[in-house]
């Protein structure tokens, strides 16, 4: 073998890893390029509407449960049974209910008499620490307060509370529990 | 002639007179009878300890009677009876509250106004106009708690819902506190 043939041999170079690395680099733009374009798909997509995107700060608020401690009894006039109707107004006789019994949870707090109840949120209201920061005016305002009617509750065991808590000061008065559950 | 015919002639009345004035009393009558009380119904409302009467009631606002036993009473017409399987659909309630609703928007001039809030993060057309809650004190708490909920619904939109109470307690004869 000649000189020259020898320096001829020497300049082959091996292709090999440079091929390597070239589909390396075309595979990485390639997926580079995908996830570009994905970005640039049209999509058709629904509206806002039913998501909310604002976050709602939870607001503090006094919870007032109430609770029956025992049901009572239905008292209808005499000789009448439940769901006889009325003749004169063709509605169904009223009862008394006797013995009605209502427990009351104001915060963490049991009462069983509500004057008991509206010595409490009177107390509550005129407390410092119930008052919260009112985003509208950027003063302070007394918390809110909801009323959890629980099962087996009547309508004046509710309006009562409400009556009690609107007298203590508290203007917004929310009605929570569920719906008072069925007997 | 002879007396006898003269003593007949006298005796008859005229009755003219008499038909006006009893037609002026009916008029009277039927003008003066106080036709607000007729979507009342008999109910022992529980007493308002605290708040005193409410003396000038918005015009026009719809008053939801509940019995004892649920039955929910517009305009003397019983809407929702939990006692008749025909009428012990909550969706009856809907149909009502979306109809007053309705009825006051299509009123000339409206007896209901629409009025733009933010609830959460939505806006909604709420109904500016309060409705009434009139149930019996021993009503049970759920039909009250179901009618408000259907009161709130987006497509009804009474967010101003007021709970009637009374100044004495008829069944008890004790009277708010403001008043004795």
């Amino acid at each position: 073998m000649t000189a020259l043939e020898d320096a001829q041999e020497e300049v082959k170079p091996d292709m090999t890893p440079m091929i390597d690395v070239v589909f390396l680099m075309i595979i990485f733009f390639i997926c580079i390029d995908f996830k570009v374009l994905e970005s640039k798909l049209p999509a058709y997509l629904p509206k806002d509407k039913g998501s909310q995107s604002d976050v709602i700060e939870p607001v503090e608020q006094l919870s007032i449960g109430v609770y029956v401690e025992a049901a009572g009894t239905p008292e209808y006039p005499p000789n009448v049974k439940k769901g006889d109707l009325n003749p004169n107004n063709k509605r169904p006789f009223r009862y008394k209910l006797l013995n009605h019994k209502t427990r009351w949870e104001v915060g963490p707090k049991p009462l069983f008499d509500i004057k008991e109840v509206e010595k409490e949120l009177e107390k509550i209201a005129k407390a410092p620490e119930s008052q919260i920061p009112d985003k509208v005016t950027g003063g302070k305002k007394l918390m809110g307060c909801v009323i959890e009617a629980h099962t087996g509750t009547f309508y004046e065991d509710v309006a009562k509370t409400a009556d009690a808590a609107h007298n203590a000061g508290f203007l917004e008065i929310n009605f929570g529990g569920g719906l008072g559950g069925m007997k | 002639m002879d007396l006898k015919k003269i003593a007949q002639q006298n005796i008859d009345m005229d009755m003219t007179p008499m038909i006006d004035c009893v037609f002026l009393l009916m008029i009277f009558f039927v003008l003066v009878i106080d036709l607000s009380q007729k979507n009342l119904e008999d109910l022992i409302l529980p007493r308002a300890e605290f708040q005193e009467p409410d003396d000038t009631p918005p015009d026009n606002r719809p008053i939801i009677n509940v019995l004892q036993n649920g039955s929910v009473i517009y305009n003397q017409d019983v809407v929702y009876d939990p006692t008749d399987p025909a009428k012990s659909n909550i969706a009856l309630i809907k149909g009502l509250l979306k109809g007053i609703r309705e009825k006051g928007l299509s009123a000339i001039p409206p007896t209901i106004h629409l009025k733009e809030e933010k609830v959460g993060a939505r806006t909604a057309m709420l109904i500016d106009d309060p409705i009434l809650i009139r149930a019996d004190k021993w009503t049970e708490w759920h039909y009250i708690g179901e009618i408000m909920k259907q009161c709130s619904q987006p497509d009804v939109g009474f967010w101003k819902v007021e709970l009637a109470m009374s100044e004495q307690d008829k069944e008890t004869g004790q009277k708010n506190k403001k008043i004795q």
